[in-house]
């Protein structure tokens, strides 16, 4: 499903507009960053409740386009540059991580 | 590719804004270097960890990679504080970083354990007191 199918079916915020046509099939949930650096398939959606810049670092390192800030966290501008500048996907929901992956479940993101 | 290609950089002490950034560079250097996407992935994980422990625990320090025709090396060095039992320091979940860094999703115990993971040889040179050296090498050909 594409990036920005996603955003619009879970109702995120968009701070920034990465790739908003790229597919993604996979997704992926932490806040420890060296389990996301372990474990983060390509190409895949990270929920997170981290607000800071190097979201956006590991972000680059795993090659993942899309992040979703879970639980109403609004991001900080940081993290909103850096996000534009690699062009990567950042948004955000009033909703709990476990609730985005449910729901992402259910629109066939299950890996 | 005769001669090595050589790429240094410092490292701040935790600076967090610029953390991640050697990392992204030499993983840029590497992909345009046109080595292969698997190799890419794993020496951006190690010299990610490496960097973040330069950050968090070493006080700041220089990086290096350097790319030669069979393997990559990733060196990271410090003259922060050592560390005391490396067995330990190797065990995955042993962290000696602070709740504020825990916070921020660092300090999982999990950077050296995701470097030997990722790397064919490691090699680390520490003492209390003395910094800490750490050598890394992923070999072209060999998968982990
Ligand atoms: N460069 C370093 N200088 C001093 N101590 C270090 C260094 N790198 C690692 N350590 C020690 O080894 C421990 C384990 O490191 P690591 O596996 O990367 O986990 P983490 O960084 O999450 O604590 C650290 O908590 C720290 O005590
Ligand atoms: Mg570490």
């Amino acid at each position: 499903m594409k990036v920005k199918e996603i955003c619009e079916k879970l109702g995120l915020n968009v701070h920034v507009q990465g790739d908003l046509d790229k597919e993604v099939h996979q997704g992926v949930v932490g806040d420890l960053l060296s389990f996301i650096m372990r474990t983060a398939p390509e190409g895949a959606v990270w929920v997170t409740i981290q607000n800071h810049v190097n979201v956006a670092a590991v972000a680059v390192l795993k090659d993942i386009p899309f992040i979703v800030l879970a639980s109403g966290r609004e991001p900080l501008q940081e993290l909103i540059d850096s996000c534009r500048k690699e062009n990567i996907t950042l948004t955000s929901s009033k909703e709990d991580a476990f609730n985005l992956c449910g729901k992402l479940y259910e629109l066939g993101i299950k890996d | 590719m005769s001669e090595p290609l050589v790429l240094e950089l410092e490292v701040k002490p935790l600076d967090f804004l610029a953390a991640g950034e050697t990392a992204t560079q030499f993983k840029e250097t590497l992909k345009s270097l046109g080595l292969p996407p698997e190799i890419c992935r794993r020496a951006a994980i190690v010299v990610y960890e490496a960097e973040m422990n330069i950050v968090i625990h070493g006080g700041g320090g220089v990086m290096r990679l350097q790319v030669e025709e069979d393997k990559v090396t990733i060196m990271a060095e410090d003259e922060g504080p050592g560390i005391e039992d490396l067995e330990l320091a190797m065990q995955e979940g042993y962290s000696s970083a602070p709740d504020f860094i825990r916070e921020m999703g660092f300090g999982a115990g999990m950077g050296l354990p995701n470097i030997k993971r990722n790397a064919n040889e490691l090699y680390i040179d520490t003492a209390p007191g003395k910094g800490t050296k750490l050598r890394a090498v992923i070999y072209l050909n060999k998968g982990r």
